[in-house]
């Protein structure tokens, strides 16, 4: 807790925004409720109670650990997994989801409050930028592992199973290669950008410079498409060029990482039965839709979808009221149009706004940190939640292909919320961090810098008891 | 760094609005053709998903509701309607595929839920039923009496309540079961529609109010109350005995029915229902108040009514004069050559006389009210037309008790109800077939009792599709169902 001024009148603003959020879901929950059953649900007080505690939570810990965070960041969060819960409680037909998915928030939440607590200081990321590599790449190969990863069904997407729940480390991994991009680049990106390699008319970044975070980048892509999982992999080149881009400040790398990626689109569409049938879904659904031969329905997803959209209107049908549950799988991908439904373009617009309000803030604190690692850590990972948020909701309203990635907070899936609450802690404490060094807020020694304090100070009186008998005043500074 | 992470905010907030654009292509510019597209189904399934109101008539029977649907059915409420072919020209149908029809289409916001206002907080939470419910004015039982008595002859029975406009039975055989076509199987629905259209009997129409025939001599009820009320004739105007009578402009006769000689004064021949007179009267009227005494009974426009699309009866085209039609308008004068009249009309022709010459509104619904009973919206009684003066009318009404009382009335002996209640009639044979070519002829009755304070109007129609038919007159045929019926209301009114 800091009795800074500033701090308190920003966690008090989040204490605020975090009960508009829970008053919110609970009055959502309440509505979708009667729209379904016509009836108040009977764990309404024990539901916001749980909600509220939650979050409230989350905010005391916040208070002590964080306290000159961003005030929107937590409470967005909130407002998005709450509306999410309510969806995903609409449409869960076997009554099984809703149980899972609220154990997710609170490990999600748990995550937080961890990263909170672990992350004292962002620059200690960057010193294990290899682990972090070394991490990521663990993660996204686990999958192909034999034993471990599990195919699940006609998702082109690779999962580990763990005891009887599955994880998606695809979600985990995103994290720890936007830390070691950050903190490669933040080392490096002068020598990336000035570029002494003279080839012909160009100054190219020299190869060995580049090396590490293209072969890392390069796995990555490899991997996740042979996983077939091309939304992550997407995600993965956005989030490479435009960390390299931001770090070097070098448009080029922007125009290069455009053409490769239109190179790389084309020889996906034109080697991948997947990306190519993704592509026909995407320009003419209807040709695969109410098919009864194999494959004849594969775009009832995306026409269900937009009947869900058109059947929301403006205002939508109201929560409970509409019949999200046609469009198969709603809980995943498709949660955009659910919403799009029932809460009508009113409410989709809504979503829309509160990603770009996290976008906002989490740019926002990548402009004010003031370590190169951590603005670009910031910005990697916000570029990581609006560009996610981004291609699947365009996948929905079939603005892009559909790439399958959850819709972060909102969507049903343990690993992804879990995930994104991780990220959203460290997004908290750059924020924090920034807000210390802007003398927002008195910057107080954490807990292993005064215990590494006082041993210091340990260190230098027993010297000096030593230098006493000695008699050797060969001090040249006083700890105190 | 810091520019280029504003510009990757712009890149990123480009984006999103290209995304809100998106949007506006399935919720908004595309929404119509979205969701009336035949694959999309969810419009319905939330129709049909959710239980819609009961159709109720003035007596509490129920005749149509909402039951639980079969276990394996798509939806969970299945529209019923457990009397179906009696009531089908009230209620209509509720389909999935194939629309809604009478009370269920035109009643839709009530039985629904969506024209039922909340009221409380009970009703904002949803504890409550949400539908609304339909009350009818008809009666189930005299519709069943109806049904019975009509049995398979083709025809329609109309009753009503003169004095309100109260449609008391309203049916038509042949009808249809509704029930055939609320089945959620939409292929056999849709077939069953089909063999309903293509039946040449229109069975999907409700011939009571939906279709015209030749009205016969009932139409003299029009004709007389015109003169009467212009002051062309007077009861006691005398017309010669004559079996034939040539208006001007023409050499072809005008007989009366059978070529029967007929003649005496007003009250004479309007019970034994001679043909001359009738078309002297008219051309004695001329064009314009002829067809002034027909739109005063609204005979040229279609009635108010609470049912879809009921048919106009025709006595004259827009704008049509008689100056070089004399003939024409001399058939005219008796309901014959191209009158045309609708069950309905024709009683509520008699209900206006009934009702001392004001012509009410007709309608089936008294009321709509909530899933508790509470009224939400009452059909008050108005007054579409004032066809006469209390005189006239009162004088029509000695008339029709001729035609049940007087000698040779046409009705003479048909009628008889409890205590000596007074009965009103005029019976009408309305012939089809040109002469010389076999017999074909409706046969038609209108009646009222109690002849001097009515509480009951009845109309009977019954088709000329055979020989067993045509080869009866309306008093012969249709006045024993009427009896019966006003029987039937008297002792249960």
């Amino acid at each position: 807790m800091s009795n800074s001024p500033i701090a308190s009148r920003r966690r008090n603003h989040e204490l605020v925004l975090i009960l508009m959020a829970a008053v919110l879901t609970g009055g959502a929950y309440l509505l979708a409720s009667l729209g379904k059953t016509s009836d108040i649900p009977a764990n309404l007080i024990g539901f916001l109670i749980i909600v509220l505690g939650l979050l409230v939570a989350a905010h005391v810990v916040t208070r002590f650990l964080a306290a000159g965070a961003d005030a929107t960041l937590l409470p967005l969060a909130a407002l998005l997994n709450g509306i999410g819960y309510v969806f995903i409680v609409r449409v869960d037909t076997r009554n099984r989801l809703a149980g899972l998915q609220s154990v997710w928030t609170f490990l999600g939440i748990g995550l937080y409050v961890a990263v909170l607590v672990l992350v004292r200081r962002v620059p200690d990321l960057a010193r294990y930028k290899w682990t972090m590599l070394f991490l990521g790449a663990s993660l996204l190969v686990l999958p192909m592992v034999p034993g471990i990863g599990t195919f699940n069904g006609t998702n082109a997407r690779l999962w580990i199973s763990v005891g009887p729940f599955s994880v998606q480390p695809g979600e985990f991994a995103k994290i720890f290669l936007a830390i070691f991009f950050a903190a490669y680049l933040a080392e490096n990106r002068e020598l990336i950008a000035t570029g002494n390699w003279r080839v012909w008319k160009f100054n190219l970044p020299q190869p060995r410079d580049l090396l590490p975070i293209v072969m890392a980048w390069g796995f990555s892509v490899v991997v996740l498409v042979g996983q077939k999982d091309l939304g992550s992999s997407l995600l993965f080149f956005t989030l490479f060029v435009v960390l390299l881009w931001v770090a070097t400040e070098r448009a080029s790398f922007l125009a290069v990482g455009g053409v490769l990626f239109a190179t790389g689109a084309v020889i996906a569409w034109r080697v991948f039965s997947n990306v190519q049938s993704r592509v026909t879904l995407w320009l003419d659904p209807w040709s695969k839709f109410g098919g009864t031969t194999v494959g004849g329905d594969k775009g009832r997803q995306a026409v269900q979808a937009w009947f869900a959209f058109a059947n929301g209107g403006l205002f939508g049908t109201g929560l409970g009221q509409g019949s999200p549950n046609k469009i198969p799988a709603v809980q995943n991908d498709y949660i955009f149009a659910a919403i799009g439904e029932e809460l009508g373009l009113v409410g989709s617009t809504a979503i829309l706004i509160a990603f770009l309000l996290v976008i906002g803030a989490g740019l926002s604190i990548a402009v004010k940190a003031q370590r190169t690692f951590e603005k670009l850590l910031a910005t990697g990972l916000t570029t990581i939640l609006g560009v996610q948020a981004f291609v699947i909701m365009g996948g929905v309203t079939r603005l892009l292909p559909l790439t399958g990635v959850t819709l972060p907070f909102v969507s049903y899936g343990g690993s992804s919320l879990i995930a994104n609450f991780a990220l959203l802690g460290l997004l908290m404490r750059i924020s924090d961090s920034a807000a210390r060094r802007n003398r927002e807020l008195p910057d107080t020694p954490t807990l292993s810098e005064r215990m590494a304090a006082r041993s210091l100070r340990r260190q230098i009186a027993k010297a000096d008891r030593i230098a006493a008998k000695t008699g050797n005043t060969g001090r040249t500074g006083a700890v105190s | 760094m810091n520019k280029r992470i504003r510009h990757l905010m712009f890149g990123l907030m480009v984006c999103y609005v290209a995304l809100f654009v998106s949007l506006q292509i399935p919720q908004m510019f595309k929404s119509k053709a979205l969701n009336d597209n035949v694959a999309n189904t969810r419009q319905v399934e939330q129709v049909f998903d959710k239980p819609r109101g009961n159709i109720i008539t003035a007596d509490g029977v129920v005749i149509a509701r909402s039951v639980p649907s079969k276990p394996g059915d798509r939806f969970k409420y299945q529209r019923e309607y457990p009397r179906g072919e009696v009531f089908a020209a009230i209620t209509g149908y509720f389909t999935l595929a194939n629309g809604a029809s009478q009370v269920e289409r035109v009643f839709n916001d009530t039985l629904s839920g969506k024209g039922i206002p909340l009221r409380n907080l009970g009703d904002l939470v949803g504890r409550t039923d949400p539908t609304g419910d339909v009350y009818l004015t008809i009666r189930a039982d005299y519709q069943e009496l109806a049904a019975k008595l009509l049995g398979k002859r083709e025809g329609s029975i109309v009753m009503m309540d003169p004095r309100t406009g109260a449609i008391l039975a309203l049916y038509s055989w042949p009808s249809y079961d509704p029930n055939l076509i609320a089945t959620h199987n939409s292929k056999d629905a849709t077939k069953q529609l089909e063999k309903l259209f293509a039946d040449k009997r229109k069975p999907l129409l409700a011939n009571a109010y939906q279709e015209r025939y030749m009205p016969g001599s009932t139409f003299k009820l029009v004709t007389t109350s015109t003169a009467l009320k212009t002051g062309v004739v007077t009861p006691d105007t005398v017309f010669a005995d004559e079996n034939k009578y040539l208006p001007p402009q023409t050499t072809d006769p005008i007989e009366n029915y059978g070529g029967k000689s007929c003649g005496g004064d007003l009250r004479e021949v309007f019970r034994r229902s001679c043909n001359t007179p009738f078309a002297r009267i008219a051309v004695l009227l001329g064009g314009d108040r002829f067809v002034q005494g027909a739109n005063d009974f609204g005979l040229n426009e279609a009635p108010p009514f609470d049912l879809p699309s009921p048919a106009a009866s025709f006595v004259s085209a827009p704008g049509e004069t008689f100056d070089d039609k004399q003939p024409v308008l001399a058939q005219r004068g008796f309901g014959a050559e191209s009158v045309q009249l609708t069950p309905l009309q024709l009683a509520m022709v008699a209900a206006t006389i009934a009702n001392g010459g004001n012509e009410m509104a007709p309608h089936v619904v008294a009321r709509t009210a909530d899933s508790n009973g509470g009224t939400v919206t009452t059909t008050r009684p108005t007054v579409w037309k004032v066809a006469m003066t209390k005189s006239v009318a009162d004088t029509m009404v000695d008339l029709m008790i001729g035609v049940v009382k007087g000698p040779n009335g046409t009705a003479q002996g048909r009628f008889s109800l409890p205590n000596g209640i007074q009965v009103a009639a005029k019976t009408g044979t309305a012939q089809l077939n040109p002469k010389g070519q076999e017999q074909r002829s409706h046969a038609w009755i209108t009646a009222f009792a109690p002849a001097k304070a009515p509480q009951v109007v009845v109309a009977v129609m019954l088709k000329g599709v055979n020989a067993v038919i045509s080869a009866g007159t309306g008093g012969r045929l249709a006045g024993p169902i009427a009896n019966q019926l006003l029987n039937f209301a008297i002792l249960h009114p």
